[in-house]
């Protein structure tokens, strides 16, 4: 009877296991490029999300064209794909918004345990400050 | 008895169909309620690869060589290999748009009267333009599909390139691919 019961659980735990897939990576130990991290600062209104993907660090750079460019680092610290979207807005030396021709939500997505970049181009010279908006996929 | 039993369930019906229906109501391109078609190019594909066409293009930094800023643009033919009626405006005016607004590039017009006065104010000056743009933006969208049972995947292949009108090079490409797969369309991201 007790070897039954382990036997099913063993089966749930096999099928369980099977929709994960996780990530190995190898990268070079002594960087070249230094990334300009940014003080960032967060509102976490979706605890879930949060807990599945993580927001690791901030980058910018501003190249020679002028076009603020923002790097962010996710993590996805589950064992599972996780499916979200994202947003880029975009501020003047104002504080006011910009519109942007190019707002919608990018659907993306992250496999277990991977590191991941997201990148943003400023719409216009004139863009001095960012936020990026997450939201979880159904 | 069955009777009194059936007639109220049958007039319950449709009340309960009533209540599944969704009330109109206005959505935003690229929100948490739009309709992902398996089978079709939705409105927020085109939104997701203008953004990543521009954000590559604006990237590569191409159009800050041109040696009289902004780059004159002409979007030339978007080639539509998919098995569907598709309008490559929803694209391409989205692209124009973005690159108008970033200061880097202006379009070219076909608008009559703009060109009309162009050229009336080349007559007035004794000047003689030429109008050639600096680049032209071509493209073409394929489709693949793949099946197995009664899921099937689509992939829309966003193919873009910018051309030199002075050598006649390509000097930038990009591509963005949107893959859909599942058993029906649905609501969401």
């Amino acid at each position: 009877m007790k070897m039954r019961i382990y036997l099913s659980l063993a089966g749930i735990g096999l099928l369980a296991l099977a929709g994960c897939t996780t990530v190995n990576t190898v990268e070079n130990a002594q960087k070249e490029g230094q990334r300009n991290m940014v003080a960032d600062a967060r509102a976490i209104t979706d605890a879930s999300l949060n807990r599945k993907v993580s927001i690791v660090g901030v980058n910018t750079s501003l190249p020679p064209s002028g076009l603020l460019k923002v790097q962010v680092e996710l993590q996805n610290r589950t064992r599972s794909l996780q499916r979200f979207s994202y947003r880029f807005e975009w501020f003047d030396a104002n504080g006011m918004q910009v519109n942007n021709a190019l707002s919608a939500s990018i659907p993306d997505q992250i496999e277990g345990k991977e590191d991941k970049f997201i990148f943003g181009i400023a719409p216009n010279p004139n863009c001095k400050d960012f936020r990026v908006k997450f939201i979880e996929a159904n | 008895m069955k009777k009194k039993i059936i007639f109220p369930l049958i007039a319950a019906i449709p009340f309960v169909i009533g209540g599944c229906a969704t009330d109109a109501h206005y959505v935003q391109t690229g929100d948490k309620e739009q309709i992902i078609s398996v089978g079709q190019i939705n409105i927020q594909d085109y939104a997701n690869a203008a953004n990543a066409a521009v954000k590559e293009l604006l990237d590569s930094g191409v159009l800050d060589k041109v040696s009289n800023p902004p780059a004159v643009l002409f979007v030339s033919r978007i080639i539509n290999s998919t098995g569907q009626q598709i309008e490559t405006d929803l694209l391409t005016q989205k692209i124009s748009k973005a690159l108008l607004d970033s200061g880097k590039a202006v379009t070219t017009t076909t608008d009559p009267a703009a060109q009309g006065y162009g050229q009336k104010n080349d007559f007035m000056n004794d000047q003689k333009n030429t109008g050639v743009p600096d680049f032209t933006l071509s493209g073409k969208i394929i489709e693949t599909i793949d099946r197995a049972g009664n899921t099937s995947r689509h992939t829309y292949s966003f193919h873009l390139s910018l051309n030199d009108t002075k050598t006649g090079y390509q000097v930038w490409e990009g591509e963005k691919e949107i893959g859909k797969q599942g058993t029906r369309s649905t609501v969401g991201f």
